[in-house]
């Protein structure tokens, strides 16, 4: 990985924009494995332009590597006011080219912001966010947080015993 | 539980966890299982099972990365009295607690922080590497984890506390409240 890169990428996390659930979102995707250690989840919110219907804001949540969190928090920039068409057409380096061309190993960091994004697109065309409510969304599709580690689950059904 | 030095080809996945918390994370790092749904194993299968189906792996080498992995383990634990003793420094570490929020709520280190994806993304983005911080959860079952994600990512500094909340309930602060989860 070339020194530019790096600091590309550290430049880009230093500031990350975008990053968190979006409470009200149309359209929710995600791709990966937490137990792989890779996963990403982008939220989406779409909004009426000229008789269009454009990317209103995107948000994400991930814990891949800094360069997924660089490469989502570009993308998530660079698709707002696109329609859902214009933002699938974008592969790959397209995602964010402030980063230049991403290394072999690092290839995989952006088809990962690429696949959460082609999730909750075609969500949002089958109807399935966009139908509900989205305190329903968010129940369904959780945090990332939570589905990454047992340990940060809500207590859930389970219930604090204190000891004596 | 099954104890270090006996986990053999027909130990069960379980026994295999409960003697090396960190075997999960060993054996993906090393061999690319028990990550996903892919690849995964069930704790009722034996260690022999899961070589046997995945390309015959050798078992005593697996046995060996897996004891190998436990010991580098071991270098990332703080004990409750030692992280006490921490605390008190001009320059404490941080302590990051991976619990639910509920637990957190009901029992914690006194100024622990609880875990969060913005954290996560401040450290990964801001801290620097020589920072010093400790990864706690309820009993030291995958706080280790957790502590070798962000050694991994070149934070030399990084703990995990030995038992976990509990112990630093009956080593340190009797005050803190121990609990289970029914």
């Amino acid at each position: 990985m070339s020194d530019s890169f790096e600091k590309r990428v550290t430049d880009a996390i230093a500031n990350p924009k975008n990053m968190g659930e979006l409470a009200a979102a149309d359209a929710v995707g995600t791709v990966g494995s937490p137990g792989c250690g890779d996963m990403m989840r982008m939220w989406i919110k779409f909004k009426e332009e000229n008789g269009r219907k454009v990317i209103d804001k995107a948000t994400f949540q991930s814990f891949g590597c800094e360069t997924a969190i660089a490469v989502a928090s570009l993308a998530t920039e660079l698709i707002r006011g696109k329609t859902p068409e214009e933002a699938l057409a974008l592969k790959g380096e397209q995602l964010a080219p402030e980063l230049g061309a991403l290394p072999p190993m690092k290839i995989h960091c952006s088809e990962l912001v690429e696949g959460a994004l082609r999730d909750a697109l075609a969500k949002d065309n089958a109807g399935a966010v966009a139908t509900a409510s989205p305190a329903t969304a968010a129940a369904a599709t959780g945090s990332l947080v939570e589905s990454l580690s047992p340990s940060v689950q809500p207590v859930g059904g389970k219930k604090i015993v204190f000891l004596k | 539980m099954t104890s270090l030095m006996s986990i053999r080809s027909d130990s069960t996945m379980q026994e295999v966890l409960d003697a090396f918390p960190g075997a999960r994370r060993a054996l993906f790092k090393h061999y690319h299982l028990g990550g996903c749904s892919s690849c995964a194993f069930s704790p009722e299968e034996t260690l022999g099972q899961l070589c046997a189906r995945s390309g015959g792996l050798n078992v005593d080498e697996v046995i060996a990365t897996i004891q190998g992995s436990h010991e580098q383990d071991q270098k990332l634990l703080i004990s409750a009295r030692e992280l006490a003793e921490a605390l008190r420094l001009a320059n404490p570490p941080r302590v990051l607690d991976i619990r639910s929020r509920e637990e957190w709520e009901a029992a914690r280190i006194a100024g622990s922080v609880l875990f969060t994806q913005e954290l996560m993304n401040e450290i990964l983005g801001r801290w620097p590497k020589t920072a010093t911080f400790v990864m706690v959860d309820h009993l030291g079952a995958t706080s280790l984890d957790a502590a070798a994600y962000f050694l991994g990512h070149s934070y030399e500094g990084v703990r995990a506390l030995r038992g976990g909340v509990d112990a630093w309930s009956q080593e340190v602060d009797a005050g803190v409240p121990r609990y289970r989860l029914e």
